[in-house]
């Protein structure tokens, strides 16, 4: 039909095979890291393709970013709600 | 003169002039009438190539009247063009081929249009419309006037007779033994056998019952060609055709490659004055039945026998043909237009398909799912998107959101009128729907109908980026889906404002969820403001008690778009994308994935899921024992796929490669299209052709490969449902391999 530019999931799948050689190179460890980068990616590939962006590895990148940081504020609540369930049991236990 | 009323069975060129009509008459009688009705042609070019044309027109042996004059083309506007006019229409095709070998520099229009589409843009006609004609003593019709509409909900239903023609197995499975036969008088069994009496009882059925419809079952591939072969044979005639001086009309088998895939299309037997539908060989006839073809033939305009066996593509275009006719727009053989050159940014940012989410991957009650009443269309028809107003240069135009181009407002477009009725009769009968018992006699009509229109309206979008579109244009096809991105979106913004969470979006619906929110009446504030803020229909399809939106295979942490299964609180189950979707899914796997669905829809929420577990081990144990005891008939087990190259093309060993082999050598060959049915077996060879000639032995069957199968769409169907409860996985997975 229509389409003759590559769809946002086979950009991201040629990002992806560019850096296999870097990931190659990677510790193990290393290696699920940047797996798990690359999922975030995938997790927002609609808004890439809406945003049209002419250097789509930008958008992949602020993917990662949004996801780690939506980890970040989890963790922060879940610390913040730990620390007041602490706070209460001490307060209790004095 | 003569004057009838009656249905309009056919229209097909006569041989000589004029066309041949026929009208099934209030009084009981089939007519059959002859129409003088001119066709006419036209071409454009260089000046001195269309002296050359006309020249060598003058020279054939027909009549044809000649004349320069002026018409409307879709995109260049008023065109100079040479006017031929036949009395004949069936000699237009032949002439026609022979001028594009002739004159390849020259631009045809109005040539290669079915005669059913002229006469319905000139009379208003439709297949089985019902009419009133006023003939002379011959029988020519003088006068012809419709009395009803193709866009009605109801009309009259036409008094036909129907022969069903069908063997007691499938001929390409198996050799048939015998053909039941079946009208409203009559019903046989005929032994095929019995060369003899098998004609005889057959030319009877056909004089004597006279039916106007012929269904048949392979009839196209297997059946009337074996039929007509043994009535050469025995030279003992069978009247097929109602009409004496019309001849049994044959056309070829077809491979062709379409939306990704090859598609086969067999060889088409059509009759003269009667008509053949063959079941196998209907597009869509699964999906919507004899009632949904006569729908198809009717806003179509396609003769039944033709709107049977094309593509909802060539049903749209058709509408578009009768819409242009009427308006005196020329129709092209193909389309003229290039694409406008674009940047590379400018492709980036408009050469975009429609927003599709990644759905938040897991189970979720209590889930709303809105959709768009078609919304594709909607956006053509209320944006006025037509290959002609979109990215006109005019001034009094409008920008498409977030393209460069700009869609023209103040003339309807080509498409948009040719859409409206039908979107307007689809609303109707929905609407119908939604109020109508399952057991009311319009209710299987009416999801006919609707499952028709379905595919026409699915089509007209693609096909104005078709490159073969008559009345394509890449700009109209793109400002389509950039509305639709639009839409979709200030519909999730409505929802996100209104408090709800947007589990998933795709194209033309979205998933939606809120605390506390489980009536129809609790989603009212969302439709409307979703109706507000984009102006196009919006309906909810219904609320799941519970749905499950699927991680992809290869990896759990990613989401797939279409592929979940959930339940509504009606009780109805919605799967999209699992085993049971999927045509190479087995029967067996594909019954027993929705019998554990079955189980688990009368789950009352999704905290009672677990205690269902129970029921469904034991079914699980149970199809377990009978398939390692091989009791499961082998036709369950048979999975079906495309053939998508030749067996030469083959380079390394397939199961659909090794059942093409054994076809093969039972002198039994498919072409790239066609499916192949086969089964798995142990050892070598892999699989066995279920349609070769050599039966198989149930004790060969690959029981390991059938154990992956099904524990693989157990495993997609209640893996979902245990969240972060580890023991019950254990369980789940136990069931799923361990047997």
């Amino acid at each position: 039909m229509g389409n003759v530019t590559p769809t946002i999931t086979d950009l991201l799948h040629t990002e992806e095979a560019n850096l296999a050689k870097f990931r190659r190179a990677l510790r193990r460890e290393d290696q699920l890291v940047f797996d798990d980068l690359f999922v975030a990616a995938y997790k927002h590939r609609s808004a890439a393709s809406y945003a049209g962006h002419l250097l789509p590895f930008e958008t992949f990148l602020l993917a990662m970013q949004i996801e780690d940081h939506k980890e970040v504020m989890s963790l922060r609540r879940e610390l913040e709600s730990l620390r007041k369930q602490l706070e209460t049991l001490m307060r209790n236990s004095i | 003169m003569n004057e009838y009323t009656g249905w309009l069975l056919d229209i097909y060129p006569h041989p000589e002039s004029g066309i041949v009509l026929w009208l099934l008459c209030d009084d009981g009688q089939r007519r059959c009438l002859r129409q003088d009705f001119p066709v006419t042609f036209y071409a454009a070019g260089p000046s001195h190539r269309l002296r050359e044309l006309w020249i060598f027109l003058k020279k054939q042996p027909l009549y044809i009247e000649l004349s320069r004059t002026e018409r409307n083309d879709l995109f260049t506007g008023s065109t100079v063009v040479l006017a031929a006019s036949l009395d004949s229409p069936s000699a237009l095709p032949p002439l026609f081929q022979m001028l594009t070998k002739l004159f390849p520099d020259l631009i045809f229009y109005d040539a290669d249009l079915h005669v059913s589409l002229r006469h319905a843009a000139v009379h208003d006609t439709f297949p089985l419309a019902r009419c009133h004609v006023v003939a002379d003593g011959q029988n020519r019709v003088k006068e012809i006037n419709v009395l009803d509409s193709r866009w009605d909900l109801d009309p009259a239903p036409p008094p036909l007779r129907i022969l069903t023609m069908e063997t007691d197995v499938d001929p390409f499975h198996n050799e048939p033994k015998q053909i039941m036969a079946r009208t409203q008088k009559n019903s046989m069994t005929l032994d095929i056998g019995k060369e003899t009496s098998l004609l005889s009882f057959m030319s009877y059925l056909l004089k004597h019952d006279d039916p106007d419809l012929i269904v048949t079952s392979h009839g196209d591939t297997w059946l009337l060609p074996l039929l007509l072969k043994l009535s050469n044979e025995q030279n003992q005639p069978l009247p097929f055709n109602r009409d004496p001086r019309g001849e049994i009309n044959y056309r070829k088998e077809k491979s062709y490659f379409a939306y990704n895939q090859v598609i086969y299309r067999g060889q088409q037997i059509h009759l003269a004055g009667r008509l053949h539908l063959d079941i196998h060989n209907t597009v869509m006839y699964h999906d919507y039945g004899v009632d949904g073809v006569l729908e198809m033939s009717r806003v179509t305009s396609l003769s039944m026998q033709t709107a049977a066996r094309v593509s909802p593509g060539t049903g749209i275009s058709s509408m578009q043909i009768v819409m242009a006719l009427k308006n005196e727009i020329l129709v092209p053989l193909r389309k003229e237009q290039v694409e406008r050159p674009k940047t590379a940014a400018e492709l980036f940012r408009e050469d975009m398909g429609g927003t599709v989410y990644d759905p938040i991957v897991g189970l979720h009650e209590d889930v709303a799912e809105v959709d768009f009443f078609s919304m594709y269309p909607s956006i053509m028809v209320r944006f006025n998107i037509s290959p002609e107003t979109v990215g006109s240069e005019t001034k009094t135009i409008e920008t498409v959101t977030g393209l460069r181009s700009v869609v023209k407002r103040d003339e309807l477009g080509l498409i948009p009128q040719t859409l409206s009725p039908l979107l307007e009769k689809r609303f109707r009968l929905k609407s119908s729907l939604s109020t109508l018992s399952k057991a009311d006699c319009r209710y299987k009509n009416y999801k006919a109908q609707a499952a028709a229109h379905k595919w026409l309206l699915v089509t007209c979008f693609g096909y104005l980026g078709y490159r073969n579109a008559r009345f394509g244009r890449i700009e109209a096809h793109e400002a389509v889906t950039a509305y639709g991105r639009e839409v979709l979106l200030r519909a999730k913004e409505s929802a996100e404002d209104l408090g709800f969470r947007v589990l998933h979006l795709y194209v033309d619906g979205m998933w939606v969820q809120r605390a506390n929110c489980r009536t129809v009446q609790d989603f009212q504030p969302l439709l409307d403001e979703i109706k507000a803020r984009t102006s196009l229909p919006i309906a909810l399809d219904g609320i799941y008690k519970w749905v499950a939106f699927l991680p992809s295979r290869q990896n759990k942490k990613i989401a797939v778009p279409n592929r979940y299964f959930g339940v509504f609180q009606n009780g109805e189950i919605k799967t999209r994308g699992i085993d049971t979707r999927r045509h190479d899914t087995p029967a067996f796997v594909r019954e027993m994935q929705m019998q554990i669905l079955e189980i688990l829809a009368k789950a009352p929420h999704a905290d009672g899921l677990k205690n269902c577990l129970p029921e469904i081990r034991m079914l699980i144990h149970a199809s377990q024992t009978a398939l390692r005891l091989g009791r499961i008939p082998l036709e369950k087990l048979i999975i079906h796929q495309t053939v998508s190259r030749t067996l030469e093309e083959f380079r390394s060993p397939s199961p659909v490669s090794t059942a093409l082999g054994e076809l093969a050598g039972s002198g039994k060959s498919l072409r790239p299209g066609q499916s192949i049915r086969f089964v798995y077996t142990r050892g070598i060879p892999r699989a066995r052709a279920w349609d070769a000639s050599l039966k198989i032995d149930p004790r060969t069957v690959n029981v390991t490969r059938y154990r992956r199968l099904f524990g693989r769409a157990i495993e997609t169907v209640l893996e979902p449902l245990v969240g972060t409860d580890t023991s019950w996985l254990m369980q789940v997975c136990q069931l799923a391999f361990d047997f």
